[in-house]
């Protein structure tokens, strides 16, 4: 074997790892998506500042008015699309924790919830509203328990095959990931 | 209850609760009522509620629910309703508040009935912050009367911060009756939607473990009592407003079901015993008994 044919036997099984599809650093990828949150969740607070804060009351009209303050605050704080907090590369590790609970052995009873709870189907559109006449889909508890932890103003929220991030009090949708729930 | 008797879904339930129906004999021996309804026995210091879901249509039928309430209430002096869910259905507008919730209940709130609500699929999480709810601006919360702690959860959104204070509440407590309240059964025999598997899978060993003695939910628009499980006597209560004409469906674990009609249910607790009624919205007693703390139900 010359000196060319070694070197090349020697650096294959590198030169081989190097062309593989690059395996995603979840870490990373998880860490992004909480900073993204987090990031958002400043947004909610500052928005809430500048407006009269929900509080209890005894007057549906004020918890009405005010969950709308709070919606025109935070989306003036914060014009938005698609993908912001759902990057194609946060969107895709969800999709692989999503498949874990669909494909596992939790998978037939999430999936008899999932029919079972009043799907909905909605146009989805970053900072509208969530329509007051449409069901909220009840979020299975295996589901959210594989998924990373919200804090309280954010839910996950089941919308036909969509997964969508939920401001709860201004009742907006801040982020999805479509075609998600299969 | 006769007429009820008679129906080809009750004699299949019938066929599964001749242990309970030969208790019940023996308790109706004992006096307590000729037929075989089980009496509330009013005594001194109990604790005394009303429940229903599926109620916030704002149609006349929900009105009739709450008049018949009313009327109950003349004869069995309840203090709390235990709101199951869907308690606000479509818009929810300061108008459909009055329309679904303050006008057909006025006079029970007049009366100074206290209304404690879960929140349903149908329900816009912020209603927690409504004060005539009693949820002190939380999706769910607990709170004692007498001898007995209520849980009411959100199950719309069980996610595991919730499933984690459920289970430490449960635990904690030294109530000799715990009983919890959410929207969607982990029991159910309805056709249209039935009981929610991955729920049960995740709540249910909490329960147990946390001596839950009866869980009330709504979601399916019937009534039906089924037999314990797990120790555990599960009331489906979901016709307060919305009714699913004959969407039960016969099953050996159904101890009593009524599907023809609006209605809500009845209960008092005194020391180790549990009473129940479930009525029609036109006051038939559709189903009634009486379950012992840490023993056996002795019901139709």
């Amino acid at each position: 074997m010359n000196r060319r044919a070694i070197i090349a036997a020697l650096t294959l099984p590198f030169t081989a790892w190097a062309q593989q599809p690059s395996v995603p650093d979840t870490t990373a990828i998880l860490k992004d998506f909480e900073t993204r949150v987090s990031a958002y969740v400043k947004v909610h607070r500052a928005a809430e500042a500048d407006v009269q804060a929900l509080r209890k009351t005894a007057s549906a009209e004020e918890i009405n008015s005010r969950e709308a303050a709070l919606a025109e605050s935070i989306r003036a704080h914060r014009p938005a699309k698609q993908g912001d907090i759902f990057t194609p590369e946060i969107a895709g590790e969800f999709r692989r924790l999503v498949a874990i609970t669909m494909k596992g052995p939790d998978a037939p009873g999430v999936k008899k919830s999932l029919k079972s709870a009043e799907p909905v189907q909605l146009a989805l559109k970053v900072n509208d509203s969530y329509p007051e006449r449409a069901p909220r889909q009840s979020t299975p508890p295996t589901l959210l328990m594989n998924l990373p932890k919200l804090p309280p103003e954010l839910h996950y929220r089941v919308v036909g095959r969509a997964l969508v991030l939920l401001d709860t009090s201004a009742a907006i949708v801040v982020d999805f990931i479509p075609d998600l729930i299969k | 209850m006769r007429r009820s008797l008679l129906s080809p879904l009750l004699s299949v339930f019938l066929m599964g609760e001749c242990a309970g129906l030969l208790a019940l004999l023996s308790f109706s021996a004992a006096g307590q009522q000729e037929s075989n309804v089980v009496a509330l026995p009013l005594k001194p210091k109990s604790v005394r509620f009303a429940a229903f879901g599926d109620n916030g249509t704002g149609g006349q039928e929900q009105y009739d629910v709450a008049q018949q309430m009313v009327r109950q209430r003349t004869k069995f002096p309840f203090d709390t309703v235990l709101m199951l869910g869907d308690n606000i259905y479509g818009s929810d507008t300061a108008a459909d508040f009055r329309r679904k919730f303050e006008d057909p209940y006025k006079s029970l709130l007049d009366a100074g009935v206290k209304f404690y609500a879960t929140l349903g699929n149908h329900d816009n999480p912020n209603q927690r912050l409504y004060k005539p709810f009693n949820m002190d601006g939380k999706r769910y919360y607990s709170y004692k009367k007498e001898n007995v702690e209520f849980f009411a959860l959100d199950s719309t959104y069980m996610d595991p911060t919730e499933l984690a204070w459920v289970d430490k509440q449960l635990m904690a407590s030294t109530a000799a009756w715990k009983i919890c309240y959410f929207h969607h059964p982990l029991y159910s025999d309805g056709k249209f939607h039935g009981p929610d598997r991955d729920l049960r899978a995740r709540l249910e060993p909490i329960l147990v473990r946390g001596g839950v003695s009866v869980v009330l939910s709504g979601h399916e628009h019937f009534y039906e009592r089924l037999k314990p499980q797990q120790g555990i006597h599960y009331f489906i209560i979901g016709n307060g407003g919305q009714l699913r004409y004959h969407d039960l469906k016969p099953s050996p674990d159904v101890a009593k079901g009524f599907d023809t009609d609006r209605g809500f249910a009845m209960f008092e607790i005194a020391g180790d015993e549990l009473y129940f009624q479930a009525l029609s919205r036109s006051g038939e007693i559709v189903d009634s008994g009486m379950i012992q703390k840490a023993a056996t139900t002795t019901a139709p």
